[in-house]
């Protein structure tokens, strides 16, 4: 029963996000929500931030790096080759390439952070209190609270109702 | 809330968000119908051709092309850079558009995408076989060999070519995969079969729609479109920069990025239209592709079918402004008039007059005329590519090696497989995929209109 919680089921968006901002006035934690769309105002709320974006802008500067580095090496110390007596290291010649691959690099290293940071890989079983969320539902979880579930019914609430979530 | 008063309400009637996952949904659900099974068996057909022609082609060498000493590159090439450019669309209309923050997009990107795809691997399939031992494509990766250990030539555009477009290919099949993660899961939860249940829920990625995958997902497609903007613009400037920096009159011209950048936007927006129109049609979406997304659109056409026209312009008037006799033979005598002037006159026509008439409003809401244009726009788009590839080559510096080109039945064939292969991709796209993104669309609902009732 430790991971009891209540389960407010929403039909509209607007609804939805005034519930929460009640909840959060009287700081009664949100643990988690479901929406078939993303909405800012729940990012706001929940406090939620990402430094995805950081991580994939030091990817490109790994890569950027790594591939002029690469270039250098093959280019100047491994197989030195004479273009008509131009220099190997032939650094503007490398600029469009070197864009190319750290573009492909970022792609790369993304999809992969993406999917190790947010849990999400082929075949995975999905946990969500309610599989309607995915179509036409906002789903909210919140912390067992006295004044919780009225709450949720006063801001407009379909269905509130209490269940157990482990994995939150 | 995203508010509109310019482009009106993106999704007609009173939809709800139930309403709009049945709609989308509601071809997977059905059996498909005798006209995507007709197209299906076309489509085969053709590609069976196709698969023949490579068959020919690899087992007896490209001698079986027509392709000869003076036009080295014949329809393979020009082929090659008809689905590259169809190819380019989809992505930049999706990304661009995603970036500007112009919401119009969603009915359409998911159709776009899967275009570009599709139009990519066609293309794709050109450079491996052009190599004539298919079996050692290999050696164009870069990777400590045994042959030396060789490198590939990093300073060549045809090497910048191979990484570009797998790059484009990569990048353009994850952020439409992506894309359609959200949406599978809506499949998963909402079907009673359970091999549905069970492949979409594979597919879908255990997605559940909370708000810390949201925020991530929003993350990576800002990411993606922000790097891949730079790629739809770099991947055709150098597919023009195998062009360009040879020295033949024609192509040795510094308008040739930009000029085939366009030119492949164009292309892929008549696509677009295209694809749009039959989607529309076929399964009944007007609420969703509304007349004001094709008005959009059609817009868009006018607007780079200017730049086309005066791109076609600006080559000409530098031919004639460089004083080079080889420039000037190869526009005035042998394109303008001359053995090709028909190619010539049919992209000047389909490229930069025929889309003006987009300026009538009657024609942009006339369904049956703007599909035939976006046809033509992309005949005429195939005309260009010849029109570059084989009036350049076919008479050059030598007379005694001028000669005329025309295909072989296996280059046709390579041709029409490739067609074939694209109707079977887009075809399986209709039947298996939600062809409109629907949790982006769920997003935009009440966009446009809400607004009156705020001011």
């Amino acid at each position: 029963m430790q991971n009891m919680t209540i389960i407010g089921v929403f039909d509209d968006e607007q609804k939805f996000v005034s519930a929460m901002e009640d909840l959060k006035a009287n700081s009664i934690t949100i643990k988690e929500v479901y929406t078939p769309y993303p909405i800012h105002d729940v990012f706001h709320l929940l406090e939620r931030k990402t430094r995805f974006t950081y991580a994939a802008f030091l990817y490109g500067v790994a890569a950027v790096i790594g591939v002029l580095g690469f270039l250098y090496y093959t280019s100047v110390i491994d197989w030195p080759l004479n273009f008509g007596g131009k220099p190997t290291n032939a650094f503007p010649s490398f600029i469009v390439i070197t864009i190319i691959l750290t573009i492909l690099s970022i792609t790369i290293l993304s999809l992969f952070t993406f999917s190790i940071v947010a849990r999400v890989y082929p075949g995975k079983t999905p946990k969500m209190p309610d599989i309607r969320s995915t179509d036409d539902k906002f789903v909210m979880v919140v912390d067992r609270h006295s004044s919780a579930s009225a709450m949720l019914k006063e801001n407009g609430a379909t269905e509130v109702y209490e269940k157990e979530v482990e994995y939150l | 809330m995203y508010k509109t008063e310019i482009r009106g309400p993106l999704v007609l009637g009173d939809k709800t968000y139930g309403r709009i996952s049945q709609d989308i949904t509601a071809p997977i659900d059905r059996r498909a119908p005798v006209w995507w099974k007709a197209a299906m068996a076309v489509s085969l057909l053709a590609a069976t051709f196709g698969v023949i022609a490579m068959y020919v082609t690899v087992r007896y060498g490209i001698g079986t092309w027509n392709v000869n000493n003076s036009v080295a590159w014949g329809w393979e090439i020009i082929n090659f850079v008809w689905w590259i450019g169809i190819g380019h669309a989809g992505t930049a209309f999706s990304i661009f558009l995603l970036i500007l923050r112009q919401k119009w997009r969603t009915s359409i990107n998911r159709a776009a995408e899967a275009m570009t795809v599709f139009a990519v691997m066609c293309a794709a399939i050109y450079p491996a076989i052009h190599m004539g031992r298919v079996w050692l494509a290999f050696y164009i990766f870069p990777y400590p060999n045994t042959r030396g250990p060789l490198w590939v030539n990093f300073n060549s555009p045809l090497f910048w070519d191979f990484i570009a477009i797998s790059a484009y290919l990569l990048i353009s099949a994850s952020f439409w995969y992506f894309g359609m993660v959200p949406d599978f899961a809506t499949i998963r939860d909402k079907t009673t079969s359970k091999f549905k249940k069970a492949i979409y829920g594979f597919f879908a990625f255990g997605w559940t729609g909370s708000s810390k995958e949201w925020l991530r997902y929003e993350a990576l497609s800002y990411v993606l479109g922000g790097i891949a903007a730079v790629l739809v613009v770099s991947v055709h400037s150098i597919v023009s920069t195998d062009f360009a920096s040879s020295v033949i009159p024609g192509w040795h011209a510094t308008l040739f990025p930009p000029y085939f950048v366009v030119g492949a936007i164009f292309s892929g927006f008549a696509m677009v239209m295209t694809l749009m129109i039959i989607i529309r049609k076929a399964y009944s979406f007007q609420d969703y592709i509304t007349d004001s997304h094709l008005n959009a659109i059609a817009k868009i056409l006018i607007f780079v079918s200017l730049i086309m026209g005066t791109a076609y312009g600006t080559e000409v008037f530098m031919s004639w402004y460089s004083g080079n006799e080889y420039e000037m033979f190869t526009f005035f005598k042998n394109r303008i008039t001359g053995d090709y002037s028909f190619q010539f006159w049919a992209m000047v026509t389909c490229n930069a007059i025929i889309p003006q008439l987009f300026w009538f409003k009657k024609v942009r809401k006339n369904l049956t005329i703007a599909f035939i244009i976006s046809l033509i726009i992309n005949v005429g788009m195939w005309y260009e590519r010849f029109n570059i590839v084989v009036t350049s080559l076919a008479k050059d510096y030598l007379p005694s090696s001028w000669t005329t080109y025309s295909p072989t039945w296996v280059e046709i064939g390579l041709y029409i497989g490739t067609l074939g292969i694209f109707g079977i991709g887009v075809l399986f796209f209709f039947k298996f995929i939600p062809m409109i993104a629907i949790s982006e669309v769920k997003g935009v609902l009440n966009a446009g209109k809400t607004v009156h009732k705020q001011h």
